[in-house]
């Protein structure tokens, strides 16, 4: 954590939570390989936070190509220096130190549009009611998990710890080389 | 208003002019959406002696009051007008996202009547509707207008329908197609399209669907996908797509091969959804909020055809381009598919009318100087690429295809003989599933259906084809688990009146029948639990049953107001006279024959269908609520009788 990002949020009754590292922390993980684009995760999202069903109100994105069959999905990385959070003039967009994640207070926000632009990934989106900024808040420790990880049904989107992550990785590509040798080695 | 829109959009193209016509409760009621206030719009507003072809006829595009939800699969669109193919009442489902995004911008239904003086598309960006030129897009394949009235309208995001060039150039069974590749195959609305002037319908909407009890239909919709994980029928449509099918087919007996004159190959194997994985997949993909995500995307990579892409293959689309005309190289399959696709037309039609042409051509009804030097023999991939080109084109002697087999025929002046081998009922040829191995209540489907008589989405009794593999299923729903075994009599005609009545409420609420139907993941009480949670009704199992029974008799009845009843019950003698023969090891359906006459009279009964005329009953029309199609039909049944005796054999209308 730097010195840039404003910490309004700060609560020191949950310090010693606040102490765990960004590197334990579960995140969501987005394999775009995998994704085919049917929007499962847009509509549990907004069926969840705001009890409608909308393509606006969603906090990840599916962007479509449909005569090339390509499909992407985006939406907030959760970033430990985040840009959002670096540029809201206000201070409506903090890491959470409980969470570990940026978040937007809607309290706050000025509906400026700077966190918008600043991410890299256009994970955030604006109300179109208030015009405010809203993002992911990894559905605020829903039990099982983000919906959006958890309804998605190519295995797109998961929600797990990135060290276990990036290890399970590492681990397919040396399987993979296996494989490739012993089939090899048959052949 | 919770679930619904309350508005549905007219637009009259003659003269231009776009209204708002608000939807009442009551009406919401009765019909729901999708392809009950389709059916509804239909059976009023186009006439039954209409030319399908006349301004005047309509074409709808409904969604239901489900669509653009977090329900499992929820994004269809259902497109009904008269159709030109069969000259009945026709049909048609398409996944995709275009039927969320209709809902996003606040319609519910869109009714097209009226024909525009020179190319057009319309423009629908919420409140804002526009009829604009698209001269410059007339002749352009599906994914080239796609990307240009993108461009166009600057914005990538935006959902169109499209047709073909297939449906410019009337082509009786040229389909509709939405996100490029997703395809309302059925029944020829292209062609009433086409005959409209309307290239396209490009929509953008920002709205949202409220739900009445959302915290109720969230956990329905959490139960329903959690329950998809591990569903053994989805794991098959995610891994291998509805082309997992073929090998079951091949094993069962049921490919159409050569014209249904057999019902397995043992080449078949190589156009199996394994080997389509294994071998040309590039992506899968999903409609809209899809939990399966059966889609395929694929890209051929070598031979003839390398780098030719497209969306698909499904089983109903390959098999009749494929099997059905003799041709197993799966290159040459997906060829014929994205070529189908470009020219905006039917696939099982396609592959149905140049089937039926081959078969003449080796029964010597035509020879070389009717086709214009083509040769038709079974497996003849040259001349089938040429002929799906020259029937998109009406050129030659696809022209004369492009009417449908049952026209054709009566267009070459083949008679009886010729009619004989269209392997059709009511004018539709039929897709590529024998009944004499799929399962005799599917078969009934094909002879009962009110989209043109012969579909498998119709009565779509998948309890015979994967009941098996949800044991106890079939006693739940049927009270018996004897139906589960697809070549037997037994409980039938129940089953097909349940699956019949239960497809049209899907229809209704316009989710996909892969959910509810295929992967029994959905079943009826939980349709109604989240049809209720969504609009906030509070609505029983049994009204629920009661509005598709309402929705199968009106279609029944539009049927029947062209004096076409019973007569037309039936399906082609090849199914009932000839026995399966063995072709490949293992085939569990030799010697099989379909005996429809022993399943219909018990399909009658639970319908309630008059046993002479096999028009629906007065009595259950009205109990129904459809007391003004009762007095609709009362004059007609004596005519039936008849007319019938007089003209015995009538094929389309």
């Amino acid at each position: 954590m730097t010195g840039q990002v404003r910490d309004v949020n700060y609560d020191p009754l949950k310090g010693k939570e606040a102490e765990k590292t960004m590197y334990e922390k579960k995140v969501l993980i987005f394999n775009q390989e995998k994704c085919t684009g049917c929007r499962s995760c847009m509509m549990g999202c907004s069926l969840f936070h705001d009890g409608e069903c909308g393509k606006v109100l969603s906090r990840v994105a599916v962007v479509r190509n449909e005569a090339l069959g390509e499909s992407f999905v985006v939406g907030c990385d959760l970033c430990s220096e985040a840009p959002c959070a670096a540029v809201c003039p206000t201070g409506a967009c903090s890491i959470d130190r409980v969470m570990g994640i940026p978040r937007i207070n809607p309290d706050r926000c000025i509906g400026c549009k700077e966190c918008a632009m600043a991410c890299p990934f256009g994970a955030i989106n604006i109300s179109s009611k208030t015009g405010k900024a809203f993002k992911c808040d990894l559905c605020d420790g829903r039990p099982e998990g983000p919906v959006c990880a958890d309804w998605c049904p190519s295995g797109a989107i998961t929600y797990a710890q990135p060290v276990l992550a990036f290890k399970a990785k590492r681990r397919e590509k040396l399987v993979e080389r296996l494989k490739a040798t012993k089939a090899g080695e048959e052949a | 208003m919770y679930g619904w829109c309350g508005q549905r959009l007219r637009v009259d193209l003659s003269n231009g002019t776009i209204t708002k016509e608000p939807l009442s409760y009551e009406y919401r009621r009765k019909w729901i959406g999708g392809r009950g206030m389709n059916s509804e719009v239909i059976y009023r507003e186009v006439l039954p002696h209409l030319d399908p072809f006349d301004p005047v006829a309509r074409v709808c595009f409904g969604v239901g009051p489900i669509s653009g939800t977090a329900a499992p699969a929820s994004g269809r669109v259902t497109v009904s007008c008269k159709s030109p193919l069969t000259g009945g009442f026709g049909d048609s489902n398409m996944g995709g996202h275009w039927g969320a995004e209709l809902k996003y911008a606040g319609y519910d239904q869109i009714i097209i009547q009226g024909k525009a003086r020179k190319p057009v598309y319309l423009w629908i960006d919420d409140d804002k509707v526009e009829i604009r030129d698209a001269s410059h897009l007339w002749g352009k394949f599906p994914r080239e207008a796609d990307a240009m009235i993108k461009q166009e309208l600057g914005d990538e995001d935006i959902h169109i329908v499209v047709i073909g060039p297939a449906g410019e150039h009337l082509v009786r069974f040229a389909s509709t197609f939405n996100d490029v590749y997703r395809a309302a195959g059925r029944t020829g609305h292209g062609a009433v399209l086409g005959s409209k002037n309307l290239k396209a319908i490009a929509v953008r909407g920002s709205g949202t669907v409220k739900i009445a009890r959302p915290k109720e239909f969230f956990d329905i919709c959490n139960r329903l996908r959690q329950r998809f994980k591990t569903d053994p029928m989805r794991k098959f449509l995610y891994e291998i797509g509805s082309l997992s099918l073929i090998n079951v087919a091949n094993h069962d007996g049921w490919l159409s091969v050569n014209n249904f004159k057999q019902g397995a190959h043992p080449e078949a194997w190589r156009m199996s959804g394994e080997e389509h994985s294994k071998t040309v997949l590039k992506h899968r993909e999903g409609c809209f909020a899809c939990p399966i995500c059966c889609g395929r995307f694929t890209e051929i990579k070598e031979g003839k055809y390398a780098g030719e892409y497209g969306g698909g293959p499904e089983y109903e689309h390959s098999v009749p381009t494929g099997p059905r005309v003799g041709v197993f190289d799966p290159n040459a399959i997906w060829h014929n598919m994205i070529l189908t696709n470009n020219y905006g037309m039917d696939g099982i039609e396609t592959g149905g009318v140049i089937a039926t042409a081959m078969e003449w051509y080796e029964k010597g009804l035509i020879t070389s100087k009717d086709t214009g030097g083509l040769e038709l023999e079974w497996g003849n991939q040259e001349v089938v690429e040429k002929l799906i080109t020259m029937i998109a084109l009406r050129e030659g002697f696809g022209d004369v295809l492009a009417d449908g087999a049952s026209r054709a025929a009566d267009r070459l002046g083949l008679g009886d003989e010729g009619q004989k081998y269209t392997i059709a009922t009511r004018g539709m040829t039929l897709p590529g599933d024998d009944p004499r191995g799929l399962g005799f209540a599917y078969g009934v489907g094909f002879a009962i259906g009110t989209r043109g008589g012969c579909d498998h989405l119709r009565c779509l009794a998948s309890l015979e084809l994967s009941g098996f593999m949800y044991p106890g299923l079939n006693t739940k729903i049927l009270g018996d688990e004897r139906p589960v075994k697809p070549v037997t009599t037994v409980g039938k005609g129940y089953c097909c009146f349940y699956e019949e009545n239960q497809k049209a409420m899907v229809d209704c609420l316009n989710v996909c029948c892969f959910t509810t139907h295929w992967s029994y993941a959905v079943l009826t009480a939980d349709q109604v639990e989240y049809f209720n949670a969504v609009t906030g009704m509070d609505i029983t199992e049994e009204e629920f049953m009661e509005i598709g029974e309402r929705i199968v008799n009106l279609e029944r009845a539009y049927w029947a107001r062209m004096l076409s009843g019973k007569r037309e019950d039936t399906i082609p003698e090849r199914f009932q006279k000839e026995p399966m023969p063995k072709t490949v090891e293992g085939q569990t359906n030799i010697g099989a024959v379909f005996p429809v006459e022993r399943i219909l009279p018990g399909y009658y009964k639970y319908r309630d269908y008059d046993p002479e005329t096999g028009f629906p009953s007065e009595r259950r029309l009205k109990m129904l609520g459809l007391e003004y199609v009762a007095k609709d039909l009362e004059p007609l049944r004596q005519k039936y009788n008849t007319e019938a005796e007089k003209k015995k054999k009538k094929y389309y209308y």
